[in-house]
Formats: C-alpha cells, sequence, structure tokens
C-alpha cells in the first residue's frame, strides 16, 4: 500500500499501535466496569422511586416481599443472633476488662459504640446476607431467566422489575437494617452477661446501657440507617442484576453468583468506607 | 358481532434472532372483538414469535402492531404491562413459575392487574377448571403435574378473567382430539362475549369440526402468512 495513500507500518508505529491497543483495552476494561456500575445505582435508583407509591404494589409484589423479608430477614435472625453472641463474647468483653484495667471505664460506651454500631454490625450482617441470601437471589432468578420464567411473566403483564426485583431489593434492605438491630442488641447482651461470669466487671446494667446510650449520636444514627438499609439495597439489586444477566446455558448460573457475591462485597466495603468518611471526618 | 379491532399487524416483519427460529415478513392480519382466527405453523416451541409480537413483547423491525387499537411501541412500558393483563395466554411451552403452585400461577395474573377478592378470582377458576375436567384447582408445583393435565390448567389460566385477546399457542399438543372439544366450546364462548382469539396450531388435527369457529385460516408459507380459507 506503500505510495498509495494508506497507513505505512513502520516498526515505530507499529509498537505505538501496540502500545494504544494496550491502553485501549485498559480504557475499555475500565469503560466497561462504569456501565456495569451505572446500571447497578439505575437499577437501585429505580427501586428508590417507585417505592413509595402504591401502585407498584399490587397484592402479588407484596406476596413476595413478605416472602423475601421470611427468607432473607427472619429465617436469619437465628444464625445472626449467634453470630453477635460469639461477638460479644470476643469484643465487648476484651474493651470492658482493658478499659476497667487501665481506669479508663468512662470510654467503654464511646469505644462499642464505635465499634460494633458504627462499623462490625452492619458490615458483618451486610456480608451474612451476602453469602447467605445474595446468592440464593442471583441463582433464583439466574434459573428463572433459564427457563424462561421471565418471559411467562413478561407476557402475564407482570413486569419483571416489579414483580421480581423491587420486593427482593426493598426485602434485603429492610432486612439487613433489622438483622444489624438484633445483632447489635445481642452483641452487647452477651458481652455484659460473659464480662460479668468472667470478671471484667462491666458495672451496674443500668450504668452499661447508659454508657452506650450517652455515647450515641444523631450522626451514628445516620450512619447505622445508610449502612443497613443502603448497603442491604445494593446487594438486592447487584445479586437480581447478575441473576437476570444470565443468558442461555445453565453454566452461567454458577457464575452470575460468583460475580453477585463479588461485586456486592466490593459495593459493601466501598460504601461503607465513604459513609464513615463522610458522617465522622 | 362487534367489528372493533382487538389485534392488529400492519405490514409486521421480524428477523428472527434467537430464541425465535422463523423470520416473518409483511404479516398483515387484523382479529376483531367477537372473532377468532387460526394459524398452522409446524415450527418448533419457542420458534415462532407470532404470539409474542402479538403480545408486544418483541418490536417488528418494520411495520407495526396494534392491540385494541394502540401501536405497542407507543405504549408507555407500565401501559403495555396492564395491557397484557387482558391477554389470556396458552404458552407452546414452558410458561409456568416453577416456585408458585398451579393454582397460585392461574390465579397470578388476575391477582396483580386486578382487586378482585382471592375468594372470587378462584371460584371462576374452579369452574374453569371443573369445565375443562378437574375436580378442584391443582394445588402442586407444575412440575408435578402430567404434562396433558399441565395443558388443560394453562387453558384455565388463559380463560381466567374474561381476557380481551386469546392467544392460544398450540393448546392442543399432548392432548386426544377429543380433549379439546371442552377448550373450543369455552374459546366460542369467549368470543360471544366480544373476545379476539388467535389459534396457533401446528395441525388442523383436533380442529376438523370445528373449522367454522375460525373467520380466518392462515397458513405459514416461507415468512410470510397466506390466508387459507376467506
Amino acid at each position: 500500500m506503500d505510495g498509495v495513500g494508506g497507513p505505512r507500518y513502520t516498526p515505530r508505529a507499529a509498537e505505538a499501535a501496540a502500545s494504544m491497543s494496550v491502553l485501549g483495552n485498559i480504557g475499555a476494561g475500565w469503560v466497561e466496569k462504569g456501565r456495569m456500575w451505572r446500571h447497578f445505582f439505575a437499577l437501585l435508583w429505580g427501586v428508590l422511586r417507585v417505592t413509595p407509591w402504591p401502585r407498584y404494589w399490587p397484592r402479588t409484589t407484596r406476596n413476595v416481599l413478605a416472602r423475601q423479608l421470611l427468607f432473607t430477614g427472619v429465617e436469619a435472625s437465628r444464625f445472626i443472633a449467634l453470630i453477635a453472641f460469639f461477638v460479644g463474647l470476643s469484643i465487648v468483653v476484651q474493651f470492658q476488662y482493658w478499659l476497667t484495667k487501665f481506669g479508663q471505664t468512662q470510654y467503654l460506651g464511646p469505644v462499642l459504640v464505635m465499634t460494633v454500631v458504627r462499623e462490625l454490625g452492619p458490615l458483618l450482617v451486610n456480608f451474612i446476607i451476602i453469602g447467605r441470601s445474595g446468592t440464593a437471589m442471583a441463582i433464583e432468578l439466574g434459573n428463572m431467566k433459564l427457563a424462561g420464567e421471565v418471559r411467562a411473566l413478561d407476557a402475564q403483564g407482570l413486569d419483571p422489575f416489579t414483580y421480581l426485583i423491587l420486593p427482593r431489593v426493598v426485602g434485603a434492605a429492610l432486612s439487613v437494617f433489622c438483622l444489624t438491630i438484633i445483632f447489635i442488641v445481642v452483641a452487647f447482651c452477651s458481652g455484659y452477661i460473659s464480662g460479668t461470669l468472667f470478671g471484667a466487671n462491666p458495672g451496674r446494667p443500668l450504668l452499661f446501657v447508659e454508657s452506650i446510650f450517652g455515647a450515641l449520636q444523631q450522626a451514628d444514627v445516620l450512619n447505622l440507617l445508610i449502612k443497613t438499609l443502603l448497603c442491604g439495597a445494593m446487594t438486592g439489586a447487584i445479586c437480581c442484576a447478575e441473576g437476570l444477566s444470565v443468558g442461555t446455558a445453565s453454566t452461567e448460573v454458577p457464575q452470575a453468583a460468583t460475580r453477585a457475591v463479588v461485586r456486592s462485597t466490593a459495593a459493601l466495603f466501598i460504601i461503607s468506607a465513604l459513609v464513615s468518611l463522610a458522617t465522622y471526618l | 358481532m362487534s367489528t372493533t379491532s382487538i389485534l392488529r399487524f400492519e405490514n409486521a416483519s421480524l428477523a428472527a434472532q434467537p430464541p425465535y427460529a422463523q423470520d416473518l415478513t409483511a404479516i398483515t392480519l387484523e382479529v376483531a372483538a367477537g372473532e377468532a382466527q387460526l394459524v398452522v405453523t409446524d415450527m418448533l416451541p419457542d420458534g415462532f414469535p407470532l404470539a409474542d409480537l402479538a403480545a408486544g413483547l418483541v418490536a417488528p423491525d418494520e411495520g407495526r402492531v396494534y392491540f385494541a387499537g394502540t401501536d405497542w411501541q407507543a405504549r408507555h412500558p407500565d401501559e403495555a404491562a396492564a395491557a397484557r393483563g387482558r391477554i389470556g395466554r396458552v404458552f407452546e411451552k414452558r410458561g409456568w413459575i416453577s416456585n408458585l403452585d398451579v393454582d397460585e400461577n392461574i390465579t397470578l395474573a388476575q391477582r396483580h392487574h386486578t382487586t378482585r377478592p382471592l375468594a372470587e378470582i378462584e371460584a371462576e377458576a374452579l369452574a374453569l377448571a371443573k369445565q375443562f375436567g378437574f375436580e378442584d384447582l391443582p394445588r402442586m408445583r407444575p412440575a408435578l403435574l402430567r404434562t396433558g393435565e399441565l395443558r388443560r390448567a394453562a387453558w384455565i389460566r388463559a380463560l381466567l378473567g374474561a381476557p380481551t385477546l386469546l392467544l392460544l399457542e398450540h393448546p392442543l399438543r399432548e392432548l386426544s382430539n377429543a380433549a379439546g372439544a371442552p377448550l373450543l366450546a369455552a374459546v366460542q364462548a369467549a368470543c360471544a362475549h366480544g373476545a379476539a382469539a388467535l389459534w396457533i396450531a401446528e395441525s388442523f388435527q383436533g380442529l376438523e369440526n370445528s373449522r367454522a369457529l375460525f373467520s380466518k385460516v392462515w397458513t405459514l408459507a416461507g415468512a410470510r402468512l397466506a390466508a387459507a380459507k376467506e
């Protein structure tokens, strides 16, 4: 093509083209990631936008929400309480022990609020819900898509967004919030009781409760609400989106479940970190 | 008989993409209220996109498809979903939500789109079930019901709630010829009450004595529908 007007390839030009291709590939990867997160946030925004309106909550959707709350919230509560019991046993007792030892018991409330209420509670509960219910959501929706059930719903006028996504996202958010409250209460109770049993000297029960409530600030409540409701909703949105992204092969279902866990976990840590920074700095 | 147009294909064409296996070219047909039409095709399940086009689930590449006088493409998604709630459909295959019992599947669209009391919906479903040879509504998962029974349960679902349009894809498949008589009678009754019906079958088997029910019969010739009887 030389001399005919076409591009002239020299080793240097080839090298430049290769490096541009590498840069292009890196850029394309990031663009794709950006699109994916935009899709998740758009789904979440869609849910937030329609949730207050009763017309998006016909009795069938309410039934799915009730089932979701039962599965994600009620059925997980015993396991969450068990984890909270051991967290109380190991962490709260240690704080009681060391703060008593150094004569700094006045900091017991703030330290417990900072550790359990602000960070550990929401993070652990979200983490458990991702593993327990998020994967189930992605697999269930993936299998429904594969079996043509999503199309059958659509053909009967049941919008998959209203019937499948909306109740799951709202159910996940409410469940994470309620389970986090259970987690915090059980962790403090088990911490106090085991502290008493193991001689960590937590003081009178009323004093213990007062020190915790005294340390709670408005920002802590806001932090708790965002980290439970937003992260729970995000988990629901990501798991639903990944489940519904399944195409035609059954091997795509476990892949979708894996992606749902990885991306929900990433979203959880990013949102938690950003909320902590925004709330307390 | 009313002449209100319920379903109208206006020069609609679709180049088949999976899961469809059949191109459709320049389809023009109109089904009015009170009328039933028959389309005969030997396409494999899931391969024939006519019912999905009629229900607005897939947009034609060219031309338009109207339901109750409005182009599907001109409807807001919420409005389109509500409109699909007025369509009773027997699916070619599948069409059942596996984690709901068959009776829940049958009443699902009515529970979703209407505020009718559940007892009233179930009473209507039970009456249809008895008409189609069931003692009671099947209260078990779809996977536990025999194929022929599942096909008859699909008839109940399609006819429940007096739909405006019936899309019946191979409704007699896996059934004996005689078994179709109650469905034919029910479709005739629905049409007498103003519904329109588009019946898709792979042959005339089971319909030999009922051709009078259909005002038009179409056969698939290549990618086009050819009128077999006026």
